[in-house]
């Protein structure tokens, strides 16, 4: 195995600032604090009509409100996952510490993974044509329903040029495909800064899709437990802001963790069922990108979604990629499954967890299914010294991605 | 490769190419098309597509089944099929050698919002059932925006990266630039890298809307476009010929889209800088050439960078219709179809219709 082009010179990428969006709390602040007591998000959803479910249970955010956040942005110009990341964009940029006219004269990289884009506003526009045809849909919203919106909203609202702006709707694993491209970005000194991540808003169609696959739970989201019953869908948005070791190390700022590296692969099997097999592999891609050995990984933040077949093969995967599986854990049993925002999330919270010292729980668990069997860190959050940890991300169509995360160490 | 841009043998090639487009399946009928500079945008079929549309760059006679044959193609939309026949068209012209090694092999494709057809079918299904989850399951994952790119890996077995990216007019550029990043990163040995988009019904009256052109509205165009993209000494252990060597991408963003010609201006010069080219080196223009003002504004800006040129601009757009996520990759194979000397570079350019701007610049003539 040859080293990759570039792998000998590449900077180190460091976060340096998180902006996030969630039910468990907004602001970065208020996310720690949900981590670390174990705050569930799930509630009855709101967003659209439920008439006609047995349930409708999500973790909704209900206390957003994007005018609080925005600078630059008309919210009403934006759909509802746009005003996710135009915010997530501001609160990340001013957890950085860097002012906004200095991020303005650098090279910059937007790239916002989704797996729904702004379909909360398609869901609208379809209604519309079934009240009044489609000769009568609403101008605002057939203008701002597109994907790349995402990217380009939190563009506007930083009011930023020199930048190369992306939605990557790679589905569930989105958010880390995103990360990545920011992390080569930076590694290959195409850019100065990345703000990237994952964002999507709760819609009627994903809920009407995942429910009727007889994969939506009832109430309450129990990742790796014997009772589980399937997801809650969530939404959020959480982007990270990364530079290079240097950059940040010159300007004083306080640093997160360390982007070691990630790895992507594709299952090419199956549209929906995920593969154990492929899964492993690219843990094992996402170690040797990161220069480290299963043994470092001091826990595992998974995709975890808390249905049968995810969990169980999650869990396989885990075992064929480690000797010895560290605590595995799912914050999905807090945020419900955020889709597209749901693996950026959960690297926010693995960076919150290097710094702060404690593993995130997994929370609404009351046994353990002996098929999965790891230590999940049940319901309370435990204090732990935390160098390195890996997030996992697998979606729709086989598509995986790995995040591997560490202690800033070796600062010359 | 250029003298003047000595590759490293870690410099990126485009070694194949294809296109599914109105005119026809392949890179033989695209470059014909452009070449001839033959319209083929024609009248659309309203039992089939109604709508407010009544021409459009139709692939000609294209369905999931007529062209991939009755096994798998069920559930297949529109969008999907053009993807898996757009990366088999690359695959029957330049063998299959092409997905060899699979795990090493990165597929990264651009779309607008997937298929709004199939989401917003989806979506109707649940409002006008007898319950809202009387929607068909097995449909469910078409209205996931990664379907496309994720299918055309299942159905051609390719298993490295697998990546959707989405920027309205600019896609097929973003997706380039993305490529180069991953391949660069070793994520992959080589990369299969293109944009899709669909005619739909439904993306017809969303145009429609959004455009608020109403009898102005240009016609919409749609197919795919595909690019394998190597490090060259990768293409030369395997025997494929540099068609061009992927000098530069660059983005930028206007604050308002009235200034989008200036930003863009800023852009290309700083992608020539970029790529080590001096202007008088960009032989062929492939500009986005959106009706309007956006195409009045690009061409000004391109202009206005290479000063006094007899560099040969190549339009598809008025040929093909606009075929949003899909256009900056039929531009990139329109450059691609334009014969290019040693020093020779193309110039493709881009606007998006929210102010976004981009463009790369290809290398040309090959390695002897």
């Amino acid at each position: 195995m040859g080293e990759p082009h570039g792998f000998a010179d590449r900077r180190r990428v460091v976060i340096t600032g998180l902006g996030v969006v969630t039910s468990i709390g907004v602001g970065v602040r208020e996310f720690l604090a949900g981590l670390r007591t174990g705050r569930s998000g799930a509630k009855p959803i709101t967003s659209f009509r439920t008439e006609g479910y047995a349930y409708a249970t999500g973790c909704e955010i209900t206390d957003f409100d994007p005018g609080q956040w925005v600078e630059n942005t008309d919210p009403a110009r934006l759909g509802r996952a746009s005003q996710f990341s135009a915010a997530a964009a501001r609160m990340a940029v001013v957890d950085s510490g860097m002012s906004p006219q200095r991020l303005r004269e650098l090279r910059t990289l937007v790239s916002v993974g989704t797996t729904d884009g702004e379909s909360r506003d398609l869901d609208t526009l379809a209604v519309q044509q079934v009240e009044h045809g489609p000769e009568n849909l609403d101008q605002v919203f057939a203008r701002r329903a597109t994907a790349n919106r995402l990217a380009t909203s939190a563009v506007r609202e930083l009011a930023l040029t020199n930048v190369e702006a992306v939605t990557i709707p790679t589905a569930c694993a989105a958010g880390n495909y995103a990360i990545g491209n920011g992390v080569d970005a930076i590694r290959a000194g195409d850019v100065d800064v990345a703000l990237v991540g994952g964002v999507d808003a709760l819609c009627r169609k994903t809920f009407a899709g995942f429910y009727r696959l007889g994969a939506m739970a009832p109430a309450v989201c129990q990742p790796f437990d014997l009772d589980r019953k399937g997801i809650l869908t969530g939404e959020g948005a959480g982007l990270l802001f990364l530079e290079s070791l240097d950059s940040a190390l010159a300007r004083g700022a306080r640093v997160y963790a360390e982007v070691l590296g990630y790895g992507l692969n594709c299952d090419a099997n199956s549209p929906v069922a995920p593969d154990q097999t492929s899964l492993a592999r690219c843990m094992q891609l996402a170690h040797r990108n990161a220069g480290i050995k299963p043994d470092d990984v001091d826990f595992i933040s998974a995709h975890g979604t808390g249905t049968r077949a995810n969990d169980k093969t999650e869990v396989g995967a885990i075992r064929e990629a480690f000797p010895t599986p560290p605590p595995t854990i799912s914050i999905k049993g807090m945020l419900g499954h955020t889709m597209g925002a749901a693996s950026a999330l959960a690297t926010a919270g693995c960076a919150l967890a290097i710094t702060e010292g404690f593993i995130p729980p997994t929370i609404n668990h009351e046994a353990t299914d002996p098929e999965c069997g790891l230590d999940c860190v049940p319901n309370t959050a435990r204090e732990a010294e935390v160098d390195v940890v890996q997030n996992n991300s697998l979606a729709f169509g086989g598509n995986n991605a790995v995040v591997v995360l560490g202690r800033l160490r070796d600062v010359a | 490769m250029t003298a003047a841009t000595a590759p490293d043998a870690g410099a990126l090639v485009v070694t194949a190419w294809s296109a599914v487009s109105a005119f026809g399946m392949g890179s033989a009928a695209f470059r014909d098309g452009v070449s001839r500079q033959r319209d083929a945008v024609t009248a659309v079929d309203l039992d089939e597509f109604p709508g407010p549309f009544e021409r459009a760059g139709l692939i000609p006679g294209f369905s999931p089944t007529g062209h991939l044959g009755a096994k798998g193609t069920r559930n297949m939309d529109r969008l999907t099929a053009i993807a898996v026949s757009t990366v088999g068209q690359l695959v029957r012209e330049y063998g299959g050698e092409v997905t060899e090694d699979p795990e090493r092999v990165g597929l990264v494709l651009g779309t607008g919002s997937g298929s709004v057809q199939s989401i917003m079918d989806f979506t109707r299904d649940s409002l006008v059932g007898e319950k809202p989850y009387h929607v068909d399951p097995a449909k469910f994952p078409n209205t996931v925006m990664n379907k496309a790119t994720a299918q055309s890996a299942i159905w051609h077995g390719i298993k490295g990266p697998n990546t959707t990216i989405a920027g309205d007019w600019l896609t097929g550029l973003l997706a380039l630039s993305y490529a180069v990043r991953l391949c660069r990163a070793g994520h992959c040995d080589r990369v299969l890298v293109g944009a899709v988009e669909e005619y739909s019904t439904q993306r017809a009256w969303l145009e429609w809307h959004a455009g608020a052109a109403g009898d102005r509205a240009p016609a919409l165009g749609e197919g795919g476009a595909i690019f394998l993209v190597e490090p060259v000494d990768v293409a030369a252990r395997a025997g494929r010929t540099p068609l061009a060597s992927v000098l530069a991408t660059r983005f930028m963003a206007a604050a308002t889209t009235a200034q989008a010609g200036e930003t863009l201006a800023d852009c290309v010069r700083a992608a020539l800088r970029q790529a080590g080219v001096a202007p008088a080196r960009v032989r062929v223009v492939a500009p986005a050439a959106a009706d309007g003002g956006l195409g009045s504004l690009e061409s000004a800006a391109i202009t206005e960078v290479l000063g006094e040129t007899d560099a040969r601009w190549v339009r598809c757009r008025p040929l093909l219709g606009d075929a949003s996520a899909v256009s900056t990759a039929f531009q990139l194979a329109a450059a691609l179809g334009e014969p290019l000397g040693r020093d020779e570079v193309a110039l493709v350019t881009g606007i998006d219709r929210d102010g976004a701007v981009g463009c790369a610049v290809l290398g040309g003539g090959t390695t002897s």
